[in-house]
């Protein structure tokens, strides 16, 4: 007890704003809540975004040193639309990267996949990779080198149908190609930046597709990927638009690292734009705050009158009703930060699957909206604190 | 129309009291405060309030002054000139020789803090602090605690609450708040102290004890009193009557039988 008193003896600036507050518990509760909101909207928005990217990110991870080959179609002279890659269009892309692997990917759309439970999946993607388990890893299962009675699933494939590791798959292609496969495996989540849209698909045995009666020897895209510590892919990417774009453009190549660079730029605007609008609820705090002080300094205007009477500055009574504010808005974020975190932790879980997947700069965005809370209500108690001090004793007094 | 430190005879304690002071004398070198044709008037939107018409007054060291007269007289205004929590417009008024005019608001509150304690006809006693706090309360930032909780335990007990020390102020009557209050004023060991009715909405009873208080602190500490009142008992204690009507003072008299003139 003494030994409290003699700290808080030398703070009693302090000691009188938080008997203040605690006269007036609805009211300084409610603005306490308004920074909360504050704090923890930029807090979880922040953290939560946060790991959202870096958890898509990943997905571009299987594919460093790798650029993406797709058609480009037009107009030919009778009017017919050309374009496309072929085997032989494959063939010249592996003689112009030396060095590189090229890999087509086969997709196809007129397909019906059936479950052994006789349900179908319209939105499942058929498609053939050589080299699969290059670019993914398992989450169950494991992903064959050479395979032809298996397919590989994707995760969200997975989770709509019902569909483990060793279920039987049939697969109907075209009306005519029909055949059950056992599921070797299920691929790890992906997330929308993903390349191929593994979540959404069902990879086929490549030599299957390839070697189907009707196939004509048309690919969707091609992946061409280099070792990056011996090769640049920007190298193997410009004799590619050499080799095919010359005369007309009938590629489009783009490498999967400006493609990331892309995403993150994109996601990073995104996010603070959320952050942005989440600061409005900070703003609406400040409002709070400051309609807070604004009510306890005509309150007390009498008492504020005879402190003033009695010998107190106008600095001691500005730095009392600020005291009032700014522990308002502590008292705010040490509520605001713990719940930040804690909503932080279940949106990690829903989009990543891990509560603690928080990012550095997803912790920073916390202790930024911990740190715009405090900042807030001081700010917001400098008028009414300014406008009470300013007021003559005697006015104060009548 | 003056108001002087007549050398009151009727005033028990004042003789002695005066005797230490240096340059005493009849020049009023040791006046606390000293007022010159002060006028008072109030600017509300076009129209002007004269409160005070030009009066003059002395304050000496354990002088009691009672203010009477009736409401809107200009009673509170001049209680506010004398407690330097307003200034003059015309005429001057001046703290031991210096005048408040030359001051700044921060000087006047640094003067008001050292040399005037204020004792409020509603008390004003702050609700979250305990009878000991509010009585520490214009100490309070200083960096004194143990010396200003020892100051405030002692005028407590002074003024009889030595048991209701840790009291809230809604636990307190009326009487023991305004107690407080006095405390409260005394805190700084003021040469001055100004009391807006503070027996206004006290009983009888417990005017008396404010009253015999007053009388203590005249004699023990030198504390020279102005105290606003409509009750003639009070004024009839006192060493010196000012009746202000209209901003005039009407006449200055000992402690006179006309002392109910207020009310
Ligand atoms: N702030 C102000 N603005 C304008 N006029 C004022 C102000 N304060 C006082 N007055 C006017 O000055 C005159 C004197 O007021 P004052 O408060 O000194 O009266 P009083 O003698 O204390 O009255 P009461 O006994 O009712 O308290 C009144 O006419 C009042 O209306
Ligand atoms: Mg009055």
């Amino acid at each position: 007890m003494s030994w409290l008193r003699r700290v808080t003896a030398r703070f009693p600036t302090v000691v009188l704003a938080r008997r203040n507050l605690s006269r007036a518990s609805a009211r300084t509760t409610l603005a306490v809540v308004a920074i909360v909101i504050g704090v923890v909207a930029i807090g979880t928005i922040g953290a939560g975004g946060e790991a959202f990217k870096q958890d898509q990110m990943e997905a571009y991870e299987g594919f460093g040193g790798t650029a993406t080959v797709s058609p480009v179609y037009y107009q030919n002279d009778d009017g017919d639309i050309v374009g496309g890659i072929s085997d032989k269009d494959v063939s010249r892309m592996r003689q112009v990267t030396s060095g590189a692997t090229v890999h087509p990917v086969i997709q196809r759309w007129d397909t019906v996949v059936r479950t052994s439970s006789g349900e179908t999946s319209p939105s499942a993607q058929v498609k053939g990779l050589a080299a699969l388990g290059t670019f993914y890893e398992a989450q169950s299962g494991s992903i064959p080198d050479s395979w032809r009675q298996q397919v590989v699933v994707g995760s969200r494939f997975a989770d709509n149908n019902d569909v483990e590791t060793g279920d039987q798959l049939t697969v109907t292609i075209n009306g005519s190609f029909e055949r059950t496969f056992r599921v070797a495996a299920v691929l790890e989540p992906q997330g929308f930046a993903d390349q191929l849209q593994a979540d959404r698909s069902v990879f086929l045995p490549f030599d299957r597709l390839s070697q189907l009666e009707d196939s004509e020897s048309e690919y969707g895209s091609v992946i061409v990927r280099v070792d990056p510590q011996t090769a640049s892919i920007d190298e193997a990417a410009e004799s590619l638009e050499t080799e095919f774009n010359t005369r007309r453009r009938t590629i489009a190549v783009s490498e999967v690292q400006e493609q990331r660079e892309r995403f993150g730029q994109t996601f990073e605007m995104i996010n603070q734009f959320l952050i942005g609008v989440g600061s409005i609820s900070l703003l609406v705090a400040a409002v709070t705050i400051a309609n807070t002080m604004l009510m306890t300094a005509i309150e007390r205007e009498r008492e504020i009158g005879v402190m003033r009477a009695v010998g107190y500055p106008k600095r001691a009574v500005v730095s009392l009703l600020l005291a009032e504010a700014t522990i308002l808005g502590l008292v705010g974020a040490a509520i605001g930060v713990p719940l930040a975190l804690g909503i932080g932790m279940g949106l990690n879980q829903f989009l990543v699957g891990d509560p603690l997947a928080f990012t550095a700069a997803g912790l920073r965005y916390v202790g930024l909206g911990a740190l715009f809370g405090v900042l807030t209500s001081l700010f917001a108690g400098v008028y009414p604190a300014w406008k009470s001090a300013n007021k003559r004793p005697v006015e104060a007094l009548e | 129309m003056t108001w002087e430190t007549s050398d009151s005879e009727g005033a028990k304690p004042t003789e002695t009291a005066r005797g230490d002071r240096p340059g005493d004398a009849a020049g009023g070198g040791d006046l606390i405060l000293r007022g010159e044709d002060v006028t008072k008037e109030y600017q509300t939107g076009t129209q002007t309030v004269r409160a005070l018409k030009g009066i003059d007054f002395g304050i000496a060291p354990s002088d009691f002054v009672a203010i009477v007269g009736p409401s809107g007289s200009g009673k509170s205004t001049l209680l506010n000139l004398l407690g330097l929590l307003d200034v003059p417009t015309d005429g001057a008024v001046s703290l031991r020789g210096q005048d408040v005019s030359t001051f700044s608001d921060a000087d006047r509150t640094r003067k008001r803090k050292r040399a005037i304690g204020f004792v409020f006809q509603s008390f004003y006693l702050i609700p979250t602090l305990t009878a000991l706090e509010n009585v520490e309360m214009p100490r309070m930032l200083d960096k004194t605690p143990v010396k200003t909780r020892e100051r405030a335990k002692t005028l407590l007990r002074r003024v009889g609450l030595g048991d209701r020390l840790d009291h809230y102020p809604d636990e307190l009557s009326g009487g023991q708040k305004q107690r407080v209050a006095i405390a409260r004023s005394l805190i700084n060991d003021p040469a001055l102290l100004l009391a807006d009715e503070p027996t206004g909405n006290l009983d009888r009873d417990t005017g008396d004890e404010i009253l015999a208080l007053f009388d203590e602190l005249r004699a023990e500490e030198d504390v020279a009193i102005v105290t606003v009142t409509h009750d003639a008992y009070v004024a009839e204690e006192a060493d010196r009557v000012v009746n202000l009507v209209d901003g005039v003072i009407e006449d200055a008299g000992e402690t006179a039988a006309d002392g109910g003139h207020g009310a």
